[in-house]
């Protein structure tokens, strides 16, 4: 699907040295080949009729309604999950938050999540867009038997792993710190699968080739051309990644402590009575999500357009 | 391009050293780039799986440790069990009744989403949440909506006529109950792996197939599906292996945790954790666990070629 | 970077590995030089789940004793809190300084006791009830963790409904209809169904088997280690009576315990009785909020009987053994279970504390105002001998709660086939 040979074809070399420069910094007005017009998918420019936002509405209805429901639990009390739920919020939410801010270390769970939630996307997307690029763009002997047994690691349950891993972390000195969460996670088979499939597209071979004719060495050449090309697909991968350790429980609730807990384990206390109060775990839930739901507002706008970056080829 | 500008003699010189570095850099950079996951594999991954080989060779009780050496006894003992082969239709099962439909519906959804929409950041965030809500927070909602006596879809069908149907005692009903759990969660995620790749997609293609007279659905059906042929296999893969090693959803399904007084909806993975931390004999929950991984390799390749042929058919290769 | 010291140190665990892996067994954690307390800052951390009530206590042993820092693990759920003792004691370290443990798991625990310091010491001899010492107690007199709080049972009932059925409501009159024993209390049941109310008498056969069997002396297992729990007539026997009354004389509300349908069967009044360790009292008052009429009656049927309790271990990884010895002998002395009965309502396992002023005058004001204390402190003594539990209890008794699911909750099978799976899953064990 490169688009280069098909310019170079249609239009000229001197067509095809321009877009691949375009395509090197696509920042800037009048991009690709119909400059004033927006990218519009399938559909074409012409707007979608009351049938799709009619789908998209019963859709997203269906995704946000648990969350409307924890909003609704956590604002009434214990009662409110046994005896049937009223439809409008009561105003018991504001005490259970203060509940939840008493019986746990909610705020030190948070910020242990945001450090380890934001180290694990980095360095996933660093070295997954690292490998990514090795595995799709560069030859070299055995790279195709070393992707399937990346694929194939995919496979290794986890569960398997807790007792082994947990002897390793214990020789390292680990248990309790927030090192035993980072580390396991820092490049994951998923990364370098979802790198590898993107790059192997969206990355011209002609544009490695050119500006390592310049003279630049294999870094320079991820540097200046892989990892822009990759952008859209790294910000995907960085969000994902951020979302999926933030709310990760199995392997941090073995290997931290409560005195050094992510979130999620923290949020798991509320439960530590013989009766629980549902009310103050759902409050809990809902405030543990906020987080990540400001993290979607100011990275939505980003990654929307990210994704439609990654169309400039045609 | 390289300047010939600059005076021959130093140039000859370094332009020889530097030939032999590119080179060299061009040989090692590779495997330099891929190596950092590799090396944390073998700490988290090899290591693990090694371990847990040995451990399924011997008589080991979990907190007792190591006894006898018994070969492949475990394996055997286990194949023998109906819980296992229980345990393997439930995997399927489950992993069948989520895995389709996920990819199928994140595949609409995303070509509805890819269209020229109003507040497209509202739409394509929207989807994504419920990925962020708080697996304890799923597990209350869904355990309400499904309760037997006095859950809401219970009551629902009740108030249009129909029988309630016993989630926790039907094994079809707890694996659909258990398959909406995870499809909720992940047919968002997979929606906008299939809207990046579909915004990708060169709009002239779509231009000469609409001169060409296709509809919006024969488009998508001709132009689109086989364009993200490797999208797709890329959802059908992680979605197999994710699918048969479900673990979490199926557990908070009831208060035990074990898959149901009669198994009727427990996982492999389930199985692996009741033999080993329930039963505390980590060599037969070791055995399981290594026959589970041989499963997914397996049914993950078969997954492989089957979406290939599919997504072939109806391509313009 | 960091990498050769990475790699040392996993070639080092490889290598410890497999010097472990020379001998069966695990190799028990060597003793820690048993230090005397002495005056040196030291940080102890010590683990729990549910609500031990030991907030305040911590911070009055710190004020007590300066040198030391406590840090408190909590656990939200007893399964957790064995599954992350399992995963420790498994990989060899990470337990906290002491652990505290649940009266079920101590029939494995006890095959292992190099993994637990003996707590064996003259100064607490006595001081908790004999069952609950006993429970704890290898059988070379090793004493594995020191007793916190006990689940003596009684009987709670919803007086509205016993009022709507036509039968007695008040404590005295009701513990005399219910009798001493389980026909006694199973006849009081059929009368109650007879009025057809609407409710059931109890809320799943689970529960009741759960009393009943841990009356029986010895149920799964022999001292050796034999599995008898397929052959043992009691066990059969127990079954048979708790599924006829269930099923035969349709008492039961067919509710697992702790399902959300038993939780909402509460606000619905599905049930007239359930049995009631002192600690299900907070939980029955939370899940029937609004609902009036829950009251205790002091008898059990049966005699007495004990459903949970914990103890306080320190585990021979630590190392900080005798100071842990010294915190852990001082959480469990009765005046400080008393500060955490008042503060949780752990019921106490010592035997001064349940002759104690505070303990006595206690009542609760959701259960009619009902005598708590004295009930529960009579109850506690009515307790008869431990029931033996060997290694497998666990997995053998959930297995037998399946069996009773299936034909109480599932209606699945019939009490023969449930019968039947069951014997196949005691074989696989």
């Amino acid at each position: 699907m490169s688009s280069i040979p098909m310019i170079r074809q249609t239009a000229g070399e001197g067509a095809a040295k321009t877009a691949a420069k375009r395509l090197n910094r696509p920042a800037g007005p009048g991009r690709g080949r119909t400059p004033g017009r927006s990218r519009a998918g399938a559909g074409g420019t012409r707007r979608p009729g009351a049938l799709s936002y009619g789908a998209l509405g019963a859709v997203l209805l269906a995704s946000l309604f648990p969350l409307y429901w924890s909003f609704l639990v956590g604002s009434h009390d214990s009662t409110a999950l046994s005896r049937g739920i009223p439809l409008l919020p009561g105003g018991n939410f504001l005490a259970n938050a203060a509940k939840v801010f008493d019986s746990i270390p909610f705020w030190k769970a948070m910020g242990n999540s945001v450090l380890v939630s934001t180290v694990t996307a980095a360095s996933v997307v660093a070295f997954s867009t690292l490998a990514g690029f090795a595995f799709a763009k560069l030859r070299f002997r055995g790279s195709k038997g070393l992707l399937v047994f990346v694929i194939a690691t995919m496979a290794v349950p986890t569960q398997l792993g807790v007792v082994p891993l947990f002897i390793v972390m214990a020789k390292l000195g680990w248990t309790g710190s927030l090192w035993a969460v980072i580390i396991p996670g820092v490049v994951t088979a998923f990364g370098v699968f979802w790198m590898t499939q993107y790059l192997r597209d969206a990355l011209p071979d002609e544009l490695i080739e050119a500006v390592r004719m310049d003279g630049a060495s294999m870094i320079q050449a991820f540097w200046y051309v892989g990892f822009p090309a990759a952008r859209p697909a790294a910000a995907m991968l960085a969000l994902f990644t951020f979302v999926a350790t933030w709310t990760n429980f199995f392997w941090p609730f073995i290997v931290l402590d409560p005195s050094n807990p992510t979130l999620p384990v923290a949020l798991q206390l509320l439960q530590a009575a013989h009766f629980v109060d549902y009310s103050v775990v759902l409050a809990g839930a809902v405030l543990a999500t906020i987080p990540l739901l400001l993290l979607f507002i100011a990275a939505g706008r980003q990654l929307v357009s990210g994704i439609m970056q990654g169309a400039v080829k045609g | 391009m390289v300047d010939d500008e600059e005076s021959s003699s130093k140039s000859v010189r370094r332009l020889a050293f530097s030939q032999r570095l590119s080179r060299w850099d061009v040989k090692v950079s590779p495997y330099l780039y891929i190596s950092p996951f590799f090396l944390l594999f073998a700490l988290t991954g090899l290591f693990p799986l090694l371990y847990t080989g040995w451990v399924s060779l011997h008589n080991w009780n979990l907190i007792g440790g190591q006894c006898k050496f018994i070969g492949l006894e475990n394996f055997g003992f286990v194949l023998g069990q109906p819980y296992f082969w229980n345990a393997v239709g439930n995997t399927l099962s489950i992993f069948l009744l989520s895995s389709v439909p996920q990819v199928v519906l994140a595949l609409l959804i995303a070509a509805v989403l890819d269209a020229n929409l109003r507040a497209k950041t509202f739409w394509r965030m929207g989807v994504l949440v419920p990925f962020v809500v708080a697996p304890v927070a799923v597990g209350l909602i869904f355990n309400n909506l499904f309760a037997d006596q006095f859950g809401l879809v219970n009551k629902m069908l009740d108030l249009v006529g129909l029988d309630p149907v016993r989630w926790h005692s039907d094994q079809l009903a707890s694996h659909l109950a258990i398959a909406t759990m995870v499809n909720f969660r992940w047919i968002g995620y997979n929606a906008l792996i299939f809207l990046a790749a579909m915004q990708a997609i060169p709009r002239d293609v779509f231009e000469a197939a609409t001169i060409d007279g296709a509809g919006r659905v024969r488009q998508f059906l001709s132009v689109t599906v086989p364009m993200l042929r490797p999208t797709v296999i890329f959802v059908a893969i992680t979605s197999t292996i994710g699918g048969l090693q479900i673990f979490d959803e199926p557990r908070v399904f009831d208060q035990s945790g074990l898959g149901g007084a009669d198994r009727q909806w427990q996982t492999l993975t389930m199985y692996i954790w009741e033999l080993g931390w329930g039963q505390r004999n980590f060599g037969r929950a070791s055995a399981v666990a290594w026959l589970l991984f041989l499963m997914i390799v397996l049914i993950a390749l078969l997954n492989f070629l089957l979406t290939r042929r599919i997504a072939d058919q109806g391509g313009r290769k | 970077m960091k990498f050769p010291r990475k790699l040392a140190a996993l070639s080092a665990s490889a290598a410890c590995l497999t010097l472990a892996l020379s001998g069966c067994g695990a190799d028990a954690p060597k003793a820690a030089p048993s230090a005397e307390t002495g005056k040196e800052p030291v940080t102890l951390t010590l683990a729990t789940f549910n609500e031990f009530g030991y907030e305040s206590l911590l911070k009055e042993y710190e004020s007590l004793n300066p040198n030391v820092k406590i840090q408190h693990k909590k656990a939200a759920t007893t399964n957790e809190a064995r599954d992350n003792l399992t995963t420790r004691l498994a990989a060899g370290s990470g337990l906290s300084d002491i652990e505290a443990i649940e009266v079920d798991w101590l029939s494995e625990l006890k095959q292992y006791p190099d993994q637990f310091v003996d707590l064996l010491d003259p100064a607490v001899e006595g001081r908790w009830l004999d069952w609950k010492t006993e429970a704890a107690t290898t059988q070379d007199g090793h004493l594995i963790g020191y007793g916190t709080d006990s689940g003596p049972e009684a009987v709670c009932y919803n007086s509205a409904l016993f009022k709507a059925a036509g039968l007695p409501t008040d404590r005295e009159s009701v513990a005399q209809m219910l009798g001493t024993t389980w026909d006694s209390y199973f006849d009081a049941g059929k009368k109650f169904v007879a009025a057809k109310t609407g409710a059931a008498w109890f809320d799943s056969a689970g529960a009741i088997y759960q009393g009943m069997s841990n009356q029986l002396e010895k149920a799964y297992e022999n001292e050796d280690g034999t599995v008898i729990a397929a052959e043992n007539p009691a066990v059969k026997d127990v079954y048979t009576k708790v599924l006829n009354a269930s099923t035969k004389d349709n008492l039961t509300a067919h509710l697992a315990q702790w399902s959300n349908d038993w939780v909402a069967g509460f606000q619905s009044q599905k049930f007239a009785t359930t049995l009631c360790p002192g600690w299900m009292l907070g939980v029955i008052e939370g899940n029937a909020t609004g609902v009036k009429g829950w009251d205790v009656a002091n008898v059990f049927p049966g005699g007495g009987g004990n459903w949970g309790g914990s103890y306080l271990t320190v585990p021979a990884q630590g190392k900080h053994q005798a100071e842990a010895k010294k915190l852990a002998a001082w959480l469990t002395a009765p005046e400080q279970q008393i500060k955490a009965f008042t503060a949780k309502g752990t019921f106490p396992s010592q035997v001064k504390a349940l002759d104690s002023e505070a303990l006595l005058g206690q009542t609760n004001k959701f259960f009619n105002n009902a005598p708590t204390g004295k009930i529960f402190a009579e109850r506690a003594k009515a307790v008869g001998a431990t029931p033996f539990k060997g290694p497998k209890f666990f997995a053998i008794n959930d297995a037998m709660q399946q069996a009773l699911t299936r034909v109480d909750v599932d209606k699945k099978d019939d009490a023969e086939s449930s019968w039947a799976k069951f014997l196949t899953a005691v074989k696989s064990l």
